[in-house]
């Protein structure tokens, strides 16, 4: 070896050992003195490829870069570094700093970070280690390393009270519960997180009338367009003017003609009766849908406001009992649906279409006139004449957001069950509401149900219950 | 769950190289920091940075704000600024990602688009071919955000009617600008529930809202 690197050397410095000369070569690549030079030059050669290796390792391993998933408060976080899939199966010791007070913790056997974050922000931690062929005694390298801890959404709601010298102030929660005859009502409407938080109103609104004497109840359901400034109030005028509608539409020939053709419609279904009952009903609902469009207009006009200030939407059922079955009459304009449940036959009828846009927001409003000439204006109203049912249930979109997600569910009998299970108590915080005839304090009951907990779903809430 | 899609479109061209790429990944990341504790971000801010120069890139698709990491934007030494050809990327993944409301799906809330550069672009065809198409891409709200001397007011005023003009690019400005931003992005929370166009809330004094 020593002789091999002598004559490259010396070939490398243009220096031929010619022929006479080799005896002298040999001599002198022989010398223990000799060897013992090149042997050290060899050595030192190594060291300095392994110092070069060392360095470039540690380059690459700055240079890595090594992403920790986000974490977020109270939320179980686990995330293990993957020593064959980063390269770092030459990396001896491993710690991490900084995770003192975050609630997470560092395990060296499993090289995990895991644990229940208690604080939030955006962390500096630093990874420390050491490559396996350096010393013991090398002090160990440092990696910087970002992770990101969301606070709890939970945390952050703000509950701001609304202003209460507001000249269109509501309450914040409202709830009630009624006897409608065989059936009851309760219904409860909040103010949600989204308006709390920066101390907004409650924009639904609702109103249950029965006319004991008659039989008929009203029920009906609001919510105020979260863009327009008096919505609060709009959605309020659209439940007292329609019901001051009916209180004033219910003459005795009214009510004597609408018992007939229900009558006439049940013993004979037959085209004409359901032509003469539809009309009917068309004409006294649109009736009611024009009045309350118009009254909400002049009021909006004498405040000096925009009819649009007082967006809001309007579902609304218009019910008696017959010997029969009941009749149950409906009209909606927005987002709100309205379902029939049938618990004994597990079938589920939805009374209205729901106006949704293309893109999440693009509802209709009572306060539009266009709704009133468009095609479909006829199709908003609905009839139908049922033996019984289990539950008839009004809701405006902050209910049906996050317990229906889509359209499609409406039409679900599951998604229904679910709901009516969920309000039987099967839910995160065991919040029941006890829908039988005899209870009380069903109406606060469902007030608190209101509270339910549901990622991107903060409006306010607004649920009707006849049982 | 109904999502708030925000877009960035970054200029990275030549001219940002150095000081003002440094301000611009500084003023993102407070900016990011600030919609975390806005709790109805943190719950349907889904956002995408898209960088142009020379070249398009999505330095991050659309991703929720909950798992979202700010990556570090670079720029090159030099170079020429292709808005047309970034506007044409935005075009194709705004019709990718944004969900349209169906009877199984819950549509998004309307996106917003937010473009920030500090010159003018180079390939004017295609900024101006992209221009109408940006539009009916129905954004709730597009802010432009021309930043310098040499960046180009009225070119961005025919892509939107909002353009904030940033004298310089330095850090203090771009923090102000982008805190602007991320009120921008909660309004357009609580705007949730209208199809109108959302309301800015006022920008601070260092901006200049071009008229």
């Amino acid at each position: 070896m020593e002789e091999t690197y002598i004559r490259q050397l010396l070939a490398a410095n243009n220096i031929c050992v010619t022929e006479g000369l080799q005896q002298l070569f040999a001599y002198f690549v022989t010398d223990p003195a000799n060897k013992n030079l090149v042997n050290q030059i060899l050595e030192n050669q190594k060291r300095l490829m392994d110092q070069w290796a060392l360095k470039i390792r540690l380059a690459d391993q700055d240079m890595q870069e090594i992403v920790f998933p986000n974490a977020t408060v109270g939320k179980p976080y686990e995330y293990r570094l993957d020593m064959a899939a980063l390269q770092w199966e030459d990396i001896a010791l491993l710690t991490i700093d900084g995770l003192e007070t975050t609630g997470l913790t560092y395990d060296p056997a499993t090289k995990g970070v895991s644990g229940i974050p208690v604080i939030s922000g955006d962390m500096r931690l630093v990874l420390k280690y050491r490559l396996k062929k350096e010393a013991e005694d090398v002090p160990p390298h440092e990696k910087k390393i970002r992770l990101v801890v969301n606070p709890d959404p939970r945390s952050l709601w703000k509950n701001v009270p609304s202003d209460t010298t507001d000249p269109f102030w509501k309450a914040d929660v409202a709830c009630m519960q009624e006897s409608l005859g065989a059936k009851q009502v309760v219904a409860a409407s909040k103010r949600g997180r989204s308006h709390a938080n920066n101390g907004g109103f409650r924009e639904d609104d609702y109103l249950v009338k029965h006319w004991a004497e008659t039989g008929w109840s009203l029920l009906a359901v609001s919510d105020g367009a979260g863009s327009a400034q008096y919505s609060r109030e709009g959605s309020r005028l659209a439940c007292t003017f329609i019901a001051s509608y009916f209180d004033e539409c219910m003459t005795a020939e009214w009510l004597a003609t609408v018992d007939r053709l229900i009558k006439t419609y049940n013993n004979n279904l037959q085209d004409k009766a359901t032509k003469a009952l539809n009309s009917f009903i068309y004409e006294t609902l649109g009736n009611g849908v024009l009045q309350t469009h118009k009254k909400i207009e002049e009021t909006a006009a004498r405040l000096n406001a925009s009819l649009n200030d007082f967006h809001a939407t309007l579902a609304f059922v218009l019910m008696k009992q017959y010997d029969f079955g009941y009749a149950i009459m409906s009209f909606s304009v927005g987002d709100g649906p309205v379902g029939l449940l049938d618990e004994k036959e597990k079938s589920v009828t939805l009374l209205n279409w729901l106006d949704v846009g293309e893109y999440g927001g693009g509802t209709r409003f009572i306060t539009m006139p266009e709704i009133f000439s468009s095609g479909q204006f006829s199709s908003r109203f609905n009839f139908i004449l049922m033996p019984g049912f289990s539950h008839l249930i009004l809701m405006t979109d902050g209910i049906y957001d996050p317990k229906f997600e889509v359209e499609a569910n409406l039409t679900r009998w599951s998604a229904w069950q679910r709901l009516i299970a969920d309000l039987a108590g099967e839910n995160e915080g065991r919040q029941k509401v006890t829908l039988e005839r005899t209870a009380v304090g069903t109406e606060q009951e469902l007030a608190a149900w209101l509270d339910f907990w549901s990622v991107g779903n903060h409006d306010d809430r607004t649920l009707m219950i006849v049982y | 769950m109904r999502r708030l899609p925000v877009y960035f479109l970054l200029d990275t061209s030549g001219s940002m190289y150095g000081e003002p790429i440094q301000a611009l990944n500084n003023a993102l990341s407070g900016m990011v920091n600030t919609l975390r504790l806005d709790p109805h971000a943190l719950d349907s801010v889904w956002l995408s940075i898209i960088t142009f120069d020379r070249e398009v890139k999505e330095v991050t698709p659309l991703t929720e704000l909950v798992t979202f990491q700010l990556p570090e934007i670079t720029c090159p030494q030099s170079g020429p600024t292709h808005t047309g050809k970034c506007l044409e990327f935005l075009y194709e993944k705004v019709n990718q990602d944004v969900r349209k409301g169906s009877q199984e799906q819950k549509g998004d809330w309307r996106p917003l688009l937010f473009i920030f550069t500090d010159g003018k672009p180079s390939d004017l065809k295609l900024y101006h071919e992209m221009i109408p198409k940006v539009k009916q891409l129905n954004f709730a709200t597009i802010v432009g955000c021309a930043a310098g001397k040499s960046a180009d007011n009225a070119l961005l005023k025919e892509l939107t009617d909002t353009v904030v003009h940033l004298d310089t690019a330095d850090s203090a400005t771009l923090k102000q600008f982008f805190k602007w931003v991320s009120d921008t992005i909660e309004q357009g929370n609580k705007s949730m529930g209208t199809s109108e166009v959302i309301v800015l809330p006022p920008p601070p004094q260092e901006l200049n809202l071009v008229i």
